[in-house]
């Protein structure tokens, strides 16, 4: 069997059997003997100091093992977002596993751990609080105001961190601009609405080790975060991986409260604590951070840019987790680097407010940004009577020239005037646009948006771990078992590095199994995020393969009778190259490896060599040669309702460079999930809160609005073109943040295409649709 | 207080001690380790716990246990026979309309019911997203999970496998 026969192949997803028959593997279904469960208790109020915290009752309830108050855990303030060994400079400290000072409605004041999740819950009834209510903000400009309520020590005015970047000379660019645009773009938060809860189960042993099973993305970022938390040596920590999670999405990328609090409790109670989040836990504990996104655009006539500036401020809530990171990426990937502009200048501003904290999600900032940048775009070339694609096209990069990030790294594949062109051609882009087609009151438009810079991990980003490591040991029944700390999140991670790696060995898809690993057995990786897997960590999954690869041929030579570099593998065999039929299979070599020294055959005992003993199997840990972007156009059409307000999104065509496609039916399940989650923060997704307590308004599904089946378009086109990153494994990019990206652009500018109505304001709404067209009465 | 009662689950006559407060859904996973039903909401919003009562697609969080005595219980693990998979199931694994799996058995048990009692012909594209509308998932974009359900509805072997 080729490589070809494996790469490009929709292999069936090797979970799957597992999950349509009742998925073992979550870490929801982890149970150990004499499990407690533990359950938090939340502060009512924004802003308040806690004056007294009375346990006694609670204690009492039968059933209750232990509690846990703010003075029990460790006074060393800790970041919850895993980025690289130690503390960056971008990762503030403002957290504490339980502070006397409650900074958001919602976050944990103490913890009950019982013998079932019922007594727990009752047990919180019967603590009883005092607490010192304090003046709260919620408006992230207010924040910053003089005399607004000051909620962390170490943020004068609440900033938590205000970059800026610039290069070349803005003012003499808007000089020369023909035309300056100048318009504000503002998104909401949103929920990444993973559908397995956030949950842990954390056991402890007389050492004061733990071990930890837990939702997460990042197995090594878990023991890494969660020892810093608890103030105790990595070491102390074993992060076992799960085989599965319920969704991600980036909502699992830092540690919750949770992990650290069961691991106190347990500690304290010498059993395993399991804490699962409620849903409206988990609605308050991850979300898009919202942005305010200025953007000040000068072109010349035919719509060359001449100078940009942005000023961003995101609300970060409570604590900074994500968003100080998160503003860094919105900043450069999100406005800098998509496009050419010899004069730029950003400047962002993340915001402390008593809101809910935020956390990662899919394109991590720049949906925010691509809302701003590729909405603007279409309004600078509606005014100029520009073509979009053409415009675009203009202000681009190209194939060959210097990475805009890292001029270190070039652009080697780097195909995005083919996804426009692709895309265009798809959707009748030529003939499809024009204000306000359709009958009566509903009106069709076509509208396009961009990704046209992204990443394939993180490479080259300051303060960023990028390593991804393998071990992978051949059976002698010519299966090999793949053992990574790469987390999959739902994706399809574990489908791909399998194929990788079995390509590299020369065995079928089904032959590797993704098997066992926590943070004790396999080298490190960096959290699943960054649309990374595929190329990091599947460089890793293929310099593994390819060391017990060599070690396989080793073994061969003298059982073939030539030397190894005449060997090849494939179909599960090693053959003599030029002549397939000197072969032997896989697993024969990896018998004679395994086999004894001194064998006894009819004749006596006959000696083999020492060279070829040893199971075959080979490791890897490594970082990735590069960081290749991927590009992304997307095109939609929708029909507007103009007497309801209602879009309906008709037809979708996604066009990427994505570099070689290791799995087709993968990817495009990776498009049409993101297209769902960008189409929800577009038109429905919106985590409200009451401006008056500050409690959310929409921790649940009937009130918090995801589009389900019949809200989607009927289909989603994935055009892939395919470019070979040399690079990449076999060829490989990747794929996932773009898809979430680009909807919400692309969506307003249909809507904008059909009735002839900007809405800057995420999420568009009927009623936004019906004010802008003048139909709403006061 | 709890009470000893007795389940009809998958075929089998279960003894449970159950409180009037617990659901459906929690029996199942708790008492009776059928881990295949997920909690996803707990609020009879995302559909991750649905199961067949009586042959209807219901999220198991928003019934008691007790209401559910006398019924006949289907969990997804009731689906597969001799390790047979049923045909959703086996339309799910080939579409590629599972992702991380959560929502799965769910959706399969939804899919189920819908193509138990629709037997006669093939949904419509639109027909198929609304018999799952009360079912979530992020991942997919329902795009494959609507392709499982036409595949599974066309290969006409619906009718004979139901179980109810």
């Amino acid at each position: 069997m080729s490589e070809t026969s494996i790469i490009g192949t929709s292999v069936l997803r090797p979970d799957a059997y597992d999950k349509v028959t009742g998925g073992k593997g979550f870490p929801v279904n982890v149970r150990l003997p004499g499990m407690l469960h533990a359950k938090l208790l939340r502060s009512p109020y924004p802003h308040a100091r806690i004056l007294r915290i009375d346990t006694s009752k609670a204690e009492r309830l039968s059933g209750v093992r232990a509690v846990l108050v703010p003075s029990e855990v460790p006074k060393k303030k800790f970041h919850p977002v895993f980025f690289s060994p130690g503390m960056a400079a971008s990762m503030i400290p403002d957290m504490l596993i339980l502070s006397d000072t409650v900074r958001f409605a919602g976050e944990p004041v103490a913890a009950v751990a019982a013998t079932s999740p019922e007594i727990a819950e009752e047990a919180l009834d019967l603590i009883h609080v005092d607490y010192e209510q304090l003046p709260f903000v919620l408006d992230p400009e207010d924040t910053m105001k003089a005399g607004a309520p000051q909620i962390h020590p170490h943020a004068p005015n609440n900033i938590a961190m205000a970059p800026s970047f610039a290069f070349g000379d803005l003012e003499k660019g808007f000089e020369e601009a023909d035309y300056i645009f100048e318009n504000t773009y503002q998104t909401q938060r949103v929920h990444t609405c993973y559908m397995e809860p956030r949950v842990c189960v954390v056991d402890s042993d007389t050492f004061g080790n733990l071990t930890v099973w837990s939702s997460t993305q990042s197995l090594f970022g878990l023991r890494e975060k969660l020892a810093s938390a608890l103030d105790i040596a990595v070491s102390k920590v074993r992060v076992v991986r799960p085989p599965y999670i319920g969704g991600g999405f980036g909502g699992k990328l830092d540690i919750g409260f949770i992990e650290p609090i069961s691991a106190l409790l347990s500690m304290k109670t010498h059993r395993p604590v399991r804490i699962e989040h409620t849903r409206y836990e988990d609605f308050i504990t991850t979300a898009r951070n919202p942005f305010k996104v200025v953007l000040k655009t000068g072109v010349k006539k035919d719509g060359t840019f001449v100078a940009r500036s942005a000023k961003s401020i995101l609300d970060t809530g409570a604590h900074a987790t994500h968003g100080a990171v998160v503003l860094m990426v919105h900043g450069m990937y999100g406005f800098l680097l998509p496009y050419r502009c010899p004069n730029s200048k950003w400047e962002g501003f993340t915001v402390y407010t008593n809101n809910m904290i935020g956390g990662g999600f899919r394109g991590y900032g720049v949906p925010q940004a691509a809302f701003a940048v590729e909405s603007q775009i279409d309004e600078i070339c509606e005014k100029l009577q520009l073509d979009p694609i053409e415009f675009r096209l203009k202000n681009s990069h190209s194939e060959g020239q210097p990475h805009p990030f890292d001029p270190s790294f070039k652009l080697d594949t780097y195909r995005f005037a083919d996804c426009l062109q692709q895309g265009a051609a798809q959707i009748g882009w030529s003939n499809g646009r024009s204000k306000g087609k359709g009958t009566g009151t509903k009106k069709r438009g076509i509208g396009l948006a961009c990704q046209p810079l992204w990443v394939s991990g993180c490479i080259g980003f300051p303060d960023i771990y990028e390593h991804s490591g393998a071990v992978i040991k051949l059976n002698t029944d010519g299966t090999a078992d793949l053992s990574m700390a790469t987390i999959d999140m739902g994706s399809g991670q574990t489908t791909t590095l399998t194929q990788i790696a079995a390509a590299e060995l020369g065995v079928p898809a089904e032959a590797v199994r993704m098997t066992y690993a926590d943070t004790e057995t396999v080298p490190f990786d960096a959290p699943s995020h960054a649309s990374r897997v595929t190329y990091s960590a599947g460089n890793a999954a293929k310099v593994a393969a390819g060391a017990a690869k060599k070690r396989l041929l080793e073994v061969a030579g003298p059982m073939l009778k030539t030397t190894p570099d005449n060997l090849e593998t494939g179909g599960g065999r090693v053959y003599v190259k030029g002549a397939p039929d000197r072969s032997l299979p896989i697993a024969d070599v990896v018998k004679q490896a395994e086999s004894p020294y001194v064998r006894m055959v009819p004749d006596g005992m006959q000696k083999t060599s020492l060279q070829e003993k040893g199971t075959v199997m080979g490791i890897a840990s490594l970082a990735p040669a590069a960081n290749p972007s991927p590009a992304t156009a997307e095109f939609v059409e929708v029909e507007v309702d103009t007497e309801t307000g209602e879009v309906k999104v008709l037809r979708v065509v996604y066009a990427h460079d994505i570099g070689r496609v290791i799995n087709p039916a993968g990817a495009e399940g990776q498009v049409e999930g993101g297209f769902q989650q960008g189409m929800g923060y577009a038109l429905m997704e919106n985590l409200v809160f009451d401006q008056e307590n500050g409690a959310c308004l929409a921790a649940d599904f009937l009130s918090y609005k995801m589009p389900t089946a019949v809200e989607m378009p009927p289909e989603i086109k994935s055009i892939f073109i395919e470019s070979n990153e040399p690079t990449g494994p076999f060829g490989a990019k990747s794929l996932s943040e773009p898809c979430a990206i680009v909807p919400a652009p692309a969506i307003a500018n249909a809507i904008y295409d059909a009735i002839g109505v900007r809405i800057r304001e995420l999420p568009i709404t009927p009623e936004k649709i019906l004010a802008a067209l003048g139909k709403l009465s006061e | 207080m709890k009470k000893i009662i007795n389940l009809d689950i998958n075929g089998q006559s279960q003894e449970v001690a159950v409180g009037p407060h617990h659901t459906l859904l929690q029996v199942l996973r708790d008492e009776l380790g059928l881990l295949g039903t997920k909690k996803g909401c707990d609020t009879g919003g995302c559909g991750c716990c649905t199961v067949l009562v009586d042959g209807k697609a219901m999220y198991s969080c928003m019934i008691f246990a007790m209401a559910a005595q006398g019924k006949k219980i289907t969990t997804v693990e009731g689906l597969t026979e001799n390790a047979t998979l049923d045909p959703v199931q086996q339309a799910f694994i080939e579409t590629g309309a599972v992702q991380c799996g959560y929502c799965t058995c769910g959706m399969i048990m939804t899919a189920k019911a819908y193509l138990s009692s629709n037997s006669s012909h093939v949904p419509s594209d639109l027909e198929a997203r609304q018999a799952i509308a009360g079912n979530l998932c992020r991942c997919t974009g329902y795009q494959k999970i609507v392709d499982a359900i036409r595949l599974a509805a066309g290969r006409r072997i619906v009718a004979s496998s139901e179980k109810g």
